[in-house]
């Protein structure tokens, strides 16, 4: 698939005058994981939601590969997968319900269907609660849901959006397991996180953005070269203000 | 194909697990179903059938046996005659009886006066009660004045040597007429009004599930997931069109059937059902497809569950007030009537009614199946219109 290349990425909601993004340039490298920080309302909810092609209308370039994304998506419709911060699923059906749903408007049916559940719950560790309805289950298995139905169609790019928030340590763990394995299989990850512990652990680039605009971007080693660490580099560059 | 298979069974599965969502779609119409047959089936007999109360005050108690006798049948009742005038007036004042014919003591001699409009009429006042529906009122003041005219007949026709009694100048006997009513009944009965206008509202209130469920799919992300997976937004809505059209075509058989056996259980009517079941089928699906689209309308606009449920309840109420469901709307003034031809609902209870009261053809269905179907389209372009207008599907910021 290659290298996800951002090019003066630039995108203002409709009716509104403040620029969400502003000129925004990045290189993904594949195979990795790549980590995407910034304090809220930074913009990196929506650099995700206009890669996963939920916002129309941003200008500048964004290329997988050679081809512009667009085309990729249009090629290869599932190639690119979304874990998003909400929990994206429907809490009245059960667990195998919503990923027999995703996987079905995915174009995935009969044993590929059955198989590709199997194995998404599996690697979720999710099996044992197939049956349960999904809004009845803890905060941790819910989000290993949300990460199992981006899993279904296998996509070689997977957007994970704060796939930790509100669980527990001992799911925490589990997940960046998870998401380091997928990694080594060859896909390309672009992760979203506040915790600099987890980006630290798991990423091999990141990207710290702030009012739209990236502020520092390149190799973790690189970036944190002078080894003050993360947590401190963010602080330097993004202030002390609060932002909500 | 397949993925809209898979949207209709999600939206399957979550109807079917929302009890107070389909409570309201098939409880609701068939409780007002029963009570609004029930409650009304007087109302729509007409003054004809509804049995007033009356008494006949005279001096001579046989003239007043006697007129009684000839007023009494076609909806009104003979009562005892009060003792006085002030305590007939106190009667009909509580509407016991309901009307009073005060006659004269010279009465009886008036009645030979000639009928040439220039000697003293004989005088007669009636006493009524002012909620008697006016249509009463009419027939029972008409009633006397036959039984005058007859009397008056009778006793002129003595006086010419000529035997005549005045049972003979009854009008029943003037000459036989039947009524015959164009279709199975000129105006609906109570069910055959409330059955087809609670289905109509009860079809209408999928605007709750729909817009519900929509909500809650674009708070929780479910809906950008979705987007970014490339479902096209009108494959999105197309997913609520299946299945809300199937449960619009069970509470059109269940209503029915309650129109056929709760309502008569509880001692109303029962529901005659049309002889063309294809085209009570074609008027169902068109009214299904018009309440679907107001449903998806809704449910685009909507930014929280209060909003939905306000535009959509409030919207379904005034509708359905306005087209003639809560009122019928050949009791309305007509101003009122005109303004009920904007009304969807309007449009549905004309083609339910053309088909189950009227026995009409495909002809008598096409103008509202047409305008119901035009509506359906219109309303599913709008909230294309608005998803296109908005863009913005994620709350991402």
């Amino acid at each position: 698939m290659g290298t996800l290349n951002l090019e003066g990425v630039s995108f203002r909601y409709p009716g509104r005058d403040e620029t969400v993004l502003d000129q925004v340039t990045l290189a993904v490298p594949a195979g990795g994981i790549f980590g995407l920080l910034g304090p809220n309302g930074a913009g990196k909810t929506t650099l995700i939601s206009i890669l996963a092609g939920q916002l129309r209308g941003a200008t500048g370039s964004i290329r997988a590969g050679d081809e512009p994304l667009e085309a990729l998506r249009r090629r290869r419709p599932h190639g690119l997968g979304l874990v998003p911060q909400d929990y994206a699923f429907y809490p009245m059906l059960t667990c195998a319900e919503n990923l027999r749903f995703f996987g079905a408007v995915q174009g995935l049916g009969g044993a590929r269907l059955k198989d590709r559940i199997a194995a998404a719950a599996r690697f979720a560790r999710i099996e044992s609660a197939l049956a349960r309805r999904a809004g009845r289950l803890s905060g941790g298995l819910k989000r290993r849901l949300n990460l199992a139905i981006g899993l279904l169609a296998e996509p070689e790019i997977l957007l994970l959006d704060e796939p930790t928030v509100g669980v527990d340590p001992q799911s925490r763990a589990f997940l960046l397991e998870s998401i380091r394995s997928l990694a080594g299989a060859g896909r390309t990850i672009v992760y979203t996180s506040h915790y600099m512990e987890e980006v630290e652990a798991i990423c091999d680039q990141v990207a710290i953005i702030d009012h739209g605009r990236v502020l520092v971007s390149g190799a973790l080693s690189e970036v944190i070269r002078d080894g003050s660490g993360l947590q401190e580099l963010f602080m330097q560059l993004t202030h002390r203000s609060l932002r909500d | 194909m397949r993925r809209l298979l898979a949207l209709w069974g999600k939206e399957w599965l979550a109807l079917s697990r929302d009890v107070l969502g389909l409570a309201v779609l098939f409880l609701m119409p068939a409780a007002f179903i029963v009570v609004m047959s029930l409650a009304l089936s007087e109302v729509f007999k007409g003054g004809a059938a509804r049995q007033a109360e009356f008494a006949v005050m005279a001096a001579d108690p046989k003239l007043a046996d006697r007129l009684a006798r000839k007023l009494s049948g076609d909806g009104f009742r003979s009562a005892p005659a009060p003792a006085d005038e002030a305590a007939a007036r106190d009667g009909v004042r509580r509407g016991t009886p309901s009307l009073v014919l005060v006659v004269p003591r010279d009465f009886e001699r008036a009645l030979n006066a000639p009928l040439d409009g220039k000697s003293t009429q004989p005088q007669l006042t009636l006493l009524a009660d002012p909620a008697l529906p006016p249509t009463q009122l009419l027939a029972f003041r008409q009633r006397v004045l036959g039984v005058a005219l007859a009397l008056r007949v009778s006793a002129m026709m003595r006086r010419a040597g000529i035997a005549a009694d005045a049972d003979a100048f009854d009008l029943k006997r003037a000459a036989a007429l039947s009524v015959e009513t164009i279709g199975s009944s000129a105006r609906p009965s109570s069910v055959q009004q409330n059955v087809p206008a609670w289905l109509i509202f009860g079809m209408f209130f999928v605007v709750i599930p729909i817009s519900s469920l929509f909500v809650v799919e674009r708070r929780e992300g479910t809906l950008a997931r979705l987007v970014s997976l490339r479902v096209p937004f009108s494959m999105l809505l197309l997913g609520k069109v299946g299945p809300y059209f199937v449960v619009n075509l069970a509470q059109a058989a269940l209503m029915l059937l309650a129109g056929r056996t709760l309502v008569p259980w509880f001692g109303g009517e029962t529901l005659a059902l049309p002889a063309r079941w294809d085209l009570l089928a074609a008027v169902t699906a068109c009214t299904s497809l018009a309440a679907i689209g107001w449903g998806l309308l809704v449910a685009v606009c909507s930014r929280t569950l209060e909003q939905a449920t306000v535009i959509g309840g409030v919207g379904n109420i005034l509708a359905a007030a306005v087209g003639g469901i809560m009122v019928p709307r050949f009791v309305m003034p007509e101003a009122m009537q005109k303004l009920s031809e904007v009304s969807p609902m309007a449009w549905a209870l004309d083609g339910f009614h053309a088909v189950i009261l009227r026995g009409g053809g495909a002809a008598d269905l096409a103008a509202p199946c047409v305008k119901l179907v035009a509506l359906a389209l219109a309303l599913f372009a709008a909230a294309l219109w608005v998803h296109h207008r908005r863009r913005v599907l994620t709350s991402a910021q």
